[in-house]
């Protein structure tokens, strides 16, 4: 766990929606699979949030929670909401090297390190052919392109709309140079045909999705019994940029799962991943909001964009069901 | 002694064997790969001996569940070729169509063995000038026992006629597995990697390639080269031997090689090189292998084993000839023949110029990479041709009638690390992150500073107060 991670909810509204669309989506599978028989695997952070919510909301008892670090892994002993949830201190990947799931599984690698990511690439995409069938599995992945390395500037050269730098031909501009770094990251794995517009802030998430769909899609030409479901694909920041994907490790035959998954209204994979880029806003602005069918006749303003550029208006009205709110509360 | 009897032995091919033998020979992607090179050498054919011009020519490639199809405008294939060569599994020593052009082709059974590879039906529709006609091969075909002659059928509505002259071949009735990869994104991703790679100089010279209805790049293969008379360059050999015209280059490539230890996948150390560090070959155009790192090419035959210190390094072998039998590829044009003479001794040159770029690394394994960038600045990466031309500008070029040779260490334009031999030796250890957190928000009031900095700077501080010590 990386200390950025530690961060409370509260300051982070896109990673709030995030997880409330995964609990959506974990909540409309629950019927079909039940869930309520599933082992919850996650790495939880020091206060186990996301445990106390998966429990709340589909009634598991069998969770694990994995932490690689001492002194947070006693912290979750000591927060540990649930008394069914057992808190073990090693990496995921040694966990799940040493466990046999006797039922299926939600396990949700929440990778916030960029660093080693050809290895949690190549971790999740092993997870899907070992996992029982039905499980379900999430990856969250750094999807921050500066993590690829930042070069010495008299390195790069700059083009903008054809004007360029006079020693373009002989130097890469920013996105081409982490082009090249994030090839040399993935080697094989590396999506043919990907080319530097891939890799701006905005871009480099979905890049990162492709890289780990065909990853996983390859692993599945090896298995005959089971196939995988996409069923949510996003890409937000909240100071860090951040991908996650979704998958159901469905039976070969059995395509209910993934007409159940189609019909949801957040369907979404990780070829054209939801952007969670939600403004921040006031009680009078978000009640304004949700209640006008146009609320920009009654705001005379404009709300600011973000880094990822989506317009604050659209992806509050297609989110605002599960947008948070925050309040201060006197303990 | 023995006396001649009424009985002879059928000595024949089996259509099983055929069928069933030969495609297990083949990759899937391979196959693909043969059947893009047949349209190849029909539009070298069309140009009849005089530069194909590749921008006016396109080849569409359709992956699906119950389908494929490759489409093409390159000439389609003349009525005569069909009825007498062109179905025939193999080739015959009468047929010298190509005898004097640089096609790849040789054995005959490349699209047969393609079709019989995917599935179980199959038509062969093409226009040659104005001849359209076509070749269906059906699963009756397939399973009956004799060699029948196929049936040419001529189409008669006006959609099934071309535009303009070229083939397309469909196959259908796919088999399982084949029907599974064609339906899955990483093998369509598997099959453009290969076309980028395998057909990059004719998808650089304008080639359009289509797979699934998106455009195939070219993947660059190349080597710096400096500007400057002095400044660094590859090594670059050129020899017609047997026939054969050898072409080498061996140089740096545009990666960074091993410099930054901070950003190295946890674990294991993977190779992070591109695919085009190793050697790349090519065959009349063709890359018949990118990005080699194996014995196959020299790596741990007398020079050290491919090692991720050696990313850096590229080399391009090309061998060109009219005589298609005397270039070193198998039958699958996407594997060398290691035995034949021209490879040998291309190897020769190709260990020797690898040495020039081994040593070269390991002089400057223990110096920032800074150090050498300056001496590199003015160098452009140029794909084999272009380098052997740059270079052969050079005075320091040996060019004799026979061959040319260019060796950058004896012709001394590779620069030097400063302080020839570094006593630097490197100290590696693995602490917990949370110590680590620790040590950097005492040292540097960030916790997260690179765990190669705090280390080094616990040296540094250990090292002072040592030197205090010792004086």
């Amino acid at each position: 766990m990386s200390a950025g991670s530690s961060l409370p909810y509260r300051l982070r509204p896109n990673k709030a929606v995030d997880r409330e669309l995964f609990l959506s989506l974990l909540m409309r599978l629950a019927p079909a699979l039940s869930l309520e028989k599933y082992q919850y695997v996650g790495l939880g952070g020091p206060f186990l949030e996301d445990f106390r919510l998966v429990h709340a909301r589909l009634g598991l008892k069998v969770m694990t929670c994995v932490e690689a670090e001492e002194q947070v892994h006693k912290r979750q002993q000591f927060n540990c909401p649930i008394a069914s949830i057992e808190c073990i201190h090693r990496t995921l990947e040694d966990y799940l090297d040493g466990h046999e799931f006797k039922v299926p599984a939600i396990i949700w690698f929440d990778y916030t390190e960029p660093k080693g990511v050809t290895t949690q690439i190549e971790r999740f995409a092993r997870t899907v052919g070992s996992v029982p069938l039905g499980s379900v599995l999430r990856v969250t992945l750094n999807a921050n392109p500066s993590s690829l390395g930042k070069p010495d500037p008299s390195e790069l050269s700059v083009e903008i709309d054809g004007e360029e730098s006079s020693d373009r031909a002989v130097k890469p501009t920013i996105q081409e140079w982490r082009l090249a770094r994030f090839k040399e990251r993935l080697g094989a794995l590396f999506p043919s045909g990907l080319t530097a517009e891939g890799m701006s802030f905005k871009t480099y998430g979905p890049s990162l999705l492709r890289a780990l769909k065909l990853v996983v899609e390859k692993e599945m030409l090896s298995f005959r019994d089971r196939r995988v479901v996409w069923a949510l694909g996003t890409h937000y920041a909240d100071g860090q940029a951040m991908v996650t994907a979704t998958l159901v490790v469905c039976a070969a035959p059995d395509t209910s799962i993934e007409g159940l998954v189609k019909e949801w209204e957040f369907y979404s994979t990780p070829d054209l991943p939801h952007r969670l880029d939600l403004p921040a806003l006031s009680t009078l602005e978000r009640l304004t909001m949700e209640s006008h069918e146009d609320p920009r006749e009654k705001m005379p303003f404009d709300l600011p964009k973000s880094d990822m550029g989506e317009d604050p208006f659209s992806v509050f009205k297609k989110f605002y069901r599960i947008y948070p709110h925050f309040s201060r509360v006197e303990l | 002694m023995s006396l001649q009897t009424q009985d002879t032995a059928i000595a024949v091919p089996t259509k099983r064997f055929f069928v069933s033998m030969l495609t297990r020979d083949i990759t899937l992607a391979d196959a693909i790969l043969d059947l893009l090179d047949n349209c190849l050498d029909g539009a070298l054919r069309l140009a009849n001996g005089s530069d194909v011009d590749y921008s006016q020519h396109f080849v569409n490639i359709k992956l699906a569940a119950d389908h494929f199809s490759i489409e093409d405008n390159c000439g389609g294939i003349p009525r005569e070729v069909a009825i007498n060569y062109a179905f025939k599994m193999g080739r015959e020593p009468d047929d010298d169509r190509d005898s004097d052009t640089e096609t790849i082709g040789m054995y005959g059974v490349g699209m047969k063995r393609a079709i019989f590879k995917m599935g179980r039906e199959a038509l062969v529709r093409t226009r040659n000038a104005d001849d359209t006609f076509e070749v269906p091969i059906t699963s009756a075909w397939l399973e009956a026992k004799g060699w029948d002659p196929l049936p040419i059928n001529e189409p008669t509505e006006a959609g099934e006629k071309f535009a303009e002259p070229g083939t397309v071949i469909t196959v259908r009735n796919l088999y399982e597995g084949v029907s599974r990869h064609f339906a899955n994104e990483a093998f369509e991703n598997e099959v453009r990697t290969a076309i980028s790679e395998h057909f990059t100089m004719f998808l650089q010279w304008g080639l359009k390639v289509d797979l699934n209805g998106k455009p195939v790049k070219p993947v660059l293969v190349e080597v710096l080269v400096s500007e400057r008379d002095d400044g660094p360059a590859p090594f670059v050999f050129q020899k017609t031997i047997d026939d054969v015209l050898v072409s080498i280059t061996v140089g740096l490539n545009t990666g960074r090689g091993l410099g930054d230890d901070e950003e190295e996948d946890s674990g294991f150390e993977r190779d992070r090189s591109s695919a085009t560090a190793g050697w790349t070959v090519l065959c009349n155009d063709r890359a018949v292998i990118v990005g080699d790192k194996s014995r196959l090419t020299g790596w741990g035959d007398g020079i050290p084993l491919y090692h991720p210190q050696f990313a850096i390094i590229t080399g391009i072998i090309e061998f060109r000839s009219k005589l298609a039998d005397k270039l070193p590829v198998t039958t699958t044009k996407r594997a060398l023949d290691t035995s034949s003479n021209v490879w040998l001794e291309s190897l020769v040159k190709m260990k020797e110029g690898m040495r020039v770029w081994i040593s070269y690394t390991n002089q400057w394994k223990n110096h920032p990479r800074a150090d050498q960038t300056n001496f590199w600045e003015d160098a452009r990466p140029l794909p084999l041709r272009g380098a052997i031309a740059a270079v052969t500008s050079r005075d320091a070029t040996k060019k004799t009638d026979d061959y040319v040779e260019f060796n950058p260490q004896k012709a001394k334009v590779l620069p030097e690390p400063p302080g020839k031999t570094p006593s630097s030796r490197r100290i590696v250890f693995s602490r917990p992150v949370e110590e680590i957190r620790l040590v950097s928000k005492m040292l540097f009031d960030i916790d997260d500073q690179r765990p190669g900095i705090v280390g080094e700077k616990c040296f540094e501080l250990t090292l002072t107060k040592a030197k205090k010590q010792d004086g």
